[in-house]
């Protein structure tokens, strides 16, 4: 499919609709496989509403655009070159700690982004916006409560949300790296940015785990639709069933 | 899950005011995670706008295999049923 989006602000919808797509495909592929019953169930919630949220944006895009695609166009016959999630949440399931730190990472870059947007004058995405608020807050505190747990439990807990926060923090410096659209749809990036720092490194520091100085990568912008290696299996299991029988109905 | 785990016994009330009722069970190894998970288990779909939990341990119960001797209803003992008593002439206001 060729994805031609006219307006800045469903360039910039996009980006927040397949971070919450992918993210939700991540988390779905937890279900039956987290470490006990309760925890399975919080994460497949967790995963529907980030469903939930990238189809109310994608129907928002779609009506910006003058119903050029559906929701379904978008989300089941686009490459990866042409979805624009950050690549931080494509990483993929290794252990426990990294379903958590990678989840609590974007939770508190969402709850920023979100509560500046729940002011829009886009009245339809400020009412998902004040939506979205209340299911970050749950997940935040889902998340943050297993940073402590993790980082404060055992030697192994402790090494190993270590070793996944080293891993992700490489894919953050892009997330902050606003571009003009940033710029024009948010009220005020800079917020955002030194909102999440200054948390980030309260959790970290309370929770015994360092965050070390990173070598940038030379990987270029998520924005522009450049990813890691680990989009295109995830792409491929997601969109297997649409793309193999196209007229298949669910 | 592994040993240190608690049970939990997870009671929900529907809106202010209303009774609790007991829903089910949970695991967690501490109140935090308990009421966490009992939320996750039990009140997804607006089933309550308050939640308790307790650990299981903590709920006093009759052993199963005393049930039968401490309930016994004494059907045969018809005197424990108010109906076993004449009431004596002369008392109008029973």
């Amino acid at each position: 499919m060729n994805l031609e989006l006219k307006s800045n602000e469903s360039k910039f919808l996009i980006r927040l609709a397949d971070t919450a797509t992918i993210l939700g495909q991540r988390l779905a592929e937890m279900c039956s496989k987290a470490p006990f019953l309760e925890e399975d169930i919080a994460l497949s919630n967790i995963s529907l509403d980030l469903f939930g949220r990238a189809e109310e944006l994608y129907k928002i895009i779609c009506t910006i655009e003058n119903a050029a695609y559906t929701p379904d166009d978008l989300v089941f016959r686009r490459n990866e070159r042409q979805y624009f999630n950050l690549k931080l949440v494509e990483q993929p399931n290794e252990d426990f700690a990294w379903v958590i730190a990678r989840q609590y990472l974007h939770d508190v870059y969402s709850t920023a982004v979100y509560t500046q947007l729940s002011e829009s004058s886009n009245s339809e995405l400020a009412g998902l916006a004040n939506k979205v608020l209340k299911e970050v807050k749950y997940s935040h505190l889902h998340t943050k409560d297993w940073m402590d747990r993790l980082g404060l439990g055992t030697e192994e807990s402790n090494n190993r949300l270590q070793l996944a926060v080293d891993h992700l923090m490489k894919y953050v410096e892009e997330i902050f790296s606003w571009d003009e659209i940033d710029r024009e749809q948010l009220a005020d990036c800079d917020k955002i940015t030194s909102a999440w720092e200054s948390e980030i490194n309260q959790t970290l520091a309370a929770c015994n785990i360092e965050r070390k100085s990173i070598q940038p990568l030379s990987m270029r912008d998520y924005r522009d639709g450049f990813h890691s290696e680990h989009i295109g299996h995830l792409l491929s299991i997601m969109q297997y069933l649409p793309r193999a029988y196209p007229d298949a109905k669910w | 899950m592994e040993s240190g785990v608690k049970v939990w016994e997870v009671f929900v009330q529907k809106k202010s005011g209303l009774p609790f009722k007991h829903v089910g069970s949970c695991h967690g190894y501490d109140k935090k995670m308990a009421i966490q998970n009992a939320r996750d288990l039990y009140t997804r779909r607006g089933e309550g706008r308050e939640l308790w939990v307790v650990e299981s341990n903590a709920i006093v119960s009759v052993p199963l295999d005393e049930a039968d001797a401490f309930f016994d209803p004494g059907e045969d003992k018809i005197y424990r049923h108010a109906t076993f008593y004449k009431i004596p002439e002369g008392v109008n206001h029973l």
